[in-house]
């Protein structure tokens, strides 16, 4: 069965980690907020781990999220 | 550094801790839901303030709909009427009252009964007799068929006509008609000619589940009868029994007796739950201040014409009690009478499983206290939002998100940035000057100033801490925070001898005066005991002076304030809202970090006040006076002829408090400071330093970003932008900065992003 994920984004070889020099890839990560976790897909350094959360999904979905989280 | 705890889980639940007792005796003192006058004395229970209402929009159809609930029979009782509502009109102190018996009559006879018979109405199985004639019981017939009972009625007349006649003599031809027909209209069964005597009732008695009977018929069946005129009913027969009286009295008592004939009919006490019945006193309070004289439209013979009692109803004022609103930014922002508001943030606090939709209004309040003073009952919004505060962290459900900005500075402020010295040449001190954190991190240089002043004209020494008082955290209502704060504070001032405060802001004279045995003055107290310094101006024009709202109640300060404004020349204009009045500029009860958008709204309704420039007496509100682009001025500013200029942004708010702490341990005690600059190059684009007032984001996160990407080197490339990208865990929040390169080794920040939740790899 396929995994639930409630966000993707591919990095389509756009960004790179400094650190591994490698390109970032699309990658499995978790939001975890106040005891809930949000399976999403995000680039990732696949060697370093270095998750990438963009600009507008942090000021946009997750920061909604958040708030409805936090008057739960 | 400094951190806080995120609140628990979201999916373990508490119990509270707060008393509904407590909370419904606070809620009850807001009499927004009072009925008018008028609807007070009218015991019929007449909504006759929607009544008017409907008629000054010329909706007689619905004006009649709302009459009739008084009684069916319209015409009777607006031309017989005694109108007791007429001598209780608020307009009577104004002129003359609303005509309301005038347009009673109008209503009646312009007004059109709707066509439809509205919802289906089942007949009640109970049977009712009525027997007798005259108002009551013509009355009390209305109110049975309103209430679907199957009536019959045995009257001693020969047809509708005299059934109807009787005690209805003051008529006009017009207003008999319409009501002979309205009778016609009901289902009633009507015996005539009926002999109404003892044997002829005994006889009817047992076919009916509930007997009624006229004054007069119920004295023949028996003659020893007495009524219990609350209930309308002799009770030894069980009998519902009526009265002889005006209309007013008799449209009354068959309201009371159809109740009874409820009750009688459900075989139960008719004593029993019968609420609250006929007229009542009302505590509503309404303002006449800006009602101008007035008196009523003259009717002529054949009473008001459609349109002259539409002008006649228009002269109403609609009775209500707004006094809170008036005054109040947050109030106005949300609709809401405050006992409604209340009980919701209220509710907000019980709730074990679901949203917390209130979150966001409970937080909003600048618990600033003018709701108390403008209520004419003294409701106070600031202490029912404070108490669900307070039980919403104890219960760990407050989000720490909107207040945790506020409750970091103030740690920061009674950590990095906090000092507590004697004078040079003092162990123990006679005063310490305690300016506030808002003064030390808007005007620095007037904080140095006036210790300098107090050190130089006191006798005994002078002190200084710069810190929190503690108002911070009591605002976002973590009672156990604040208790550490007080210790906190209580042992300096120990160490300090327990020396005398001089407070430079009221909020924290307000909060320190609550700690045992701590004695407090305002610097504006000490001020006007010896003088203001050479120098001292005032503004060459006419100043409003912006009363603090840590004031309120505090005739001294605000006595003081004004002593000082004039030995400065001020020339004050007058302002509505001032004094214990005064609304708060938005920084309260930390607004501004919860809903910013309406602690913009609180302090524009203070600039409203005038176009003058603003005086105040409390940091914060000359920070945010100044913010919207007022020329605003603190009167320290003005004593010691300092000015802090335009308002510093969240990160130099910071920077102010640490440099005033090196620049004034350096110059007073000779101490050497720390440094606080990183030792690589950091530039801001004005585009980032924007963005991250906006957002919150200090230049201290932005190092703590590059400092771990200094020491890990992770960072991101991104080739659409151009730009790099790192970031860092700290505390609550992750940070994200976008930045280049500089040629120095140093770095230009671009963006500045954060968000709360954490994120992880997952496999």
């Amino acid at each position: 069965m396929q995994d639930k994920n409630y966000y993707t984004i591919d990095p389509e070889g756009k960004l790179k980690c400094m650190k591994c020099g490698v390109a970032l890839e699309k990658g499995k990560a978790k939001f975890m907020y106040l005891d809930n976790g949000f399976p999403v897909e995000l680039p990732v350094c696949p060697q370093c781990g270095f998750v990438y959360v963009p600009e507008e999904l942090a000021l946009g979905k997750v920061l909604s999220v958040e708030k409805a989280l936090e008057d739960k | 550094m400094a951190q806080i705890n995120e609140r628990g889980s979201t999916h373990v639940y508490h119990v509270n801790r707060l008393s509904k007792d407590m909370m419904d005796e606070m809620i009850s003192r807001c009499i927004y839901e009072q009925p008018a006058y008028c609807n007070a004395a009218c015991p019929l229970k007449l909504d006759t303030k929607a009544m008017l209402k409907a008629v000054a929009e010329g909706d007689y159809k619905k004006a009649l709909s709302l009459y009739e609930k008084a009684s069916p029979f319209v015409h009777i009782l607006s031309s017989g009427c005694d109108a007791p509502c007429e001598a209780k009109c608020k307009l009577c102190e104004r002129g003359e009252g609303v005509a309301i018996k005038d347009i009673e009559k109008a209503v009646a006879q312009y007004g059109v009964r709707s066509k439809s018979g509205g919802v289906f109405r089942m007949k009640k199985k109970k049977t009712v007799a009525l027997f007798g004639s005259g108002l009551f019981c013509l009355f009390l017939a209305g109110e049975l068929e309103r209430k679907a009972y199957p009536i019959t009625v045995f009257c001693e007349e020969a047809d509708l006509e005299s059934f109807l006649a009787a005690e209805t003599g003051f008529l006009s031809p017009e207003a008999f008609a319409a009501e002979l027909s309205r009778l016609k209209g009901m289902d009633i069964q009507f015996s005539f000619g009926s002999k109404l005597d003892r044997e002829f009732f005994l006889e009817k008695r047992p076919g009916f589940d509930v007997v009624c009977a006229s004054k007069a018929a119920a004295l023949r069946f028996f003659p020893e009868a007495v009524c219990d005129e609350a209930l309308m009913v002799y009770p030894e027969e069980k009998l519902v029994m009526g009265l002889e009286g005006r209309v007013l009295d008799c449209a009354f008592a068959a309201k009371r007796a159809a109740l009874s004939v409820d009750r009688l009919a459900q075989k139960l006490d008719p004593g029993n739950s019968r609420g609250e019945e006929g007229a009542t006193e009302t505590r509503l309070y309404t303002s006449l201040e800006e009602v101008q004289d007035s008196v009523r439209v003259p009717s002529g013979r054949e009473g008001y014409t459609r349109e002259q009692a539409v002008e006649e109803a228009r002269r109403c004022i609609q009775c209500h009690c707004d006094e809170c609103k008036k005054g109040c930014a947050y109030l106005e922002h949300y609709k809401k009478y405050p006992a409604l508001l209340g009980r919701e943030i209220f509710n907000n606090t019980q709730i074990i499983m679901g949203d917390h939709q209130l979150n966001k209004p409970m937080n909003s309040c600048s618990l600033c206290g003018q709701c108390k003073v403008t209520c004419p009952n003294g409701f106070d919004m600031a202490e029912v939002c404070h108490l669900a505060r307070q039980n919403m962290v104890s219960t760990d459900k407050m989000p720490l998100a909107p207040h945790e900005f506020a409750l970091l500075d103030m740690l920061f402020s009674n950590d990095e940035a906090f000092l507590c010295r004697p004078q040079p040449g003092f162990e123990q001190c006679r005063y310490v000057f305690f300016p506030g954190c808002q003064a030390a991190a808007i005007a620095p240089e007037t904080v140095k100033a006036a210790y300098l002043d107090l050190c130089s004209r006191l006798d005994g020494g002078v002190a200084l801490m710069l810190g929190c008082c503690g108002a911070i955290c009591d605002w976002a209502g973590r009672v156990e925070m604040l208790d550490t704060v007080t210790e906190f504070i209580d042992r300096q001032l120990a160490a300090l001898g327990n020396p005398i405060v001089i407070a430079g802001c009221p909020s924290c004279k307000k909060q320190l005066s609550a700690h045992e045995g701590l004695k407090i003055k305002g610097i504006w107290d000490v001020l006007c005991e010896i003088g203001l310094p050479e120098g001292a101006q005032g503004l060459d024009r006419p100043a409003a002076l912006h009363d603090s709202c840590g004031a309120r109640g505090d005739q001294e300060t605000q006595k003081a304030i004004r002593r000082i404004a004039g030995l400065l020349g001020c020339r004050l204009v007058e302002t509505p809202y001032s004094g214990d009045r005064s609304p708060c500029c938005g920084y309260g009860g930390l607004t501004a970090y919860a809903n910013r958008e309406l602690a913009k709204e609180m302090t524009e309704k203070c600039l409203d006040r005038s176009d003058a420039p603003y005086i105040s007496y409390c940091m914060a509100c000359r920070d945010r006076f100044a913010r919207e682009g007022r020329e605003s001025r603190h009167i320290l500013e003005l004593v010691y002829g300092t000015d802090a200029g335009a308002p510093p942004d969240i990160s130099q708010k910071r920077y102010n408090r640490l440099t005033l702490k090196n620049d004034l341990l350096f110059n007073i005690w000779g101490e050497e400071a720390s440094n606080m600059e990183p030792d690589y190059k950091l530039e801001f684009t004005g585009e980032a330093l924007k963005i991250m007032d906006d957002r919150m984001i200090l230049k201290s996160d932005v190092i703590g970003v590059m400092d771990e990407l200094r020491q890990t080197g992770e960072a991101i490339f991104d080739a659409e932008t151009g730009l790099l990208i790192a970031r860092r865990r700290i505390g609550n929040v992750t940070f994200w900065v976008k930045y280049t390169e500089t040629e120095d080794g140093g770095y230009l920040v671009h963006r500045a992003y954060s968000h709360r939740m954490n994120i992880v790899l997952r496999k």
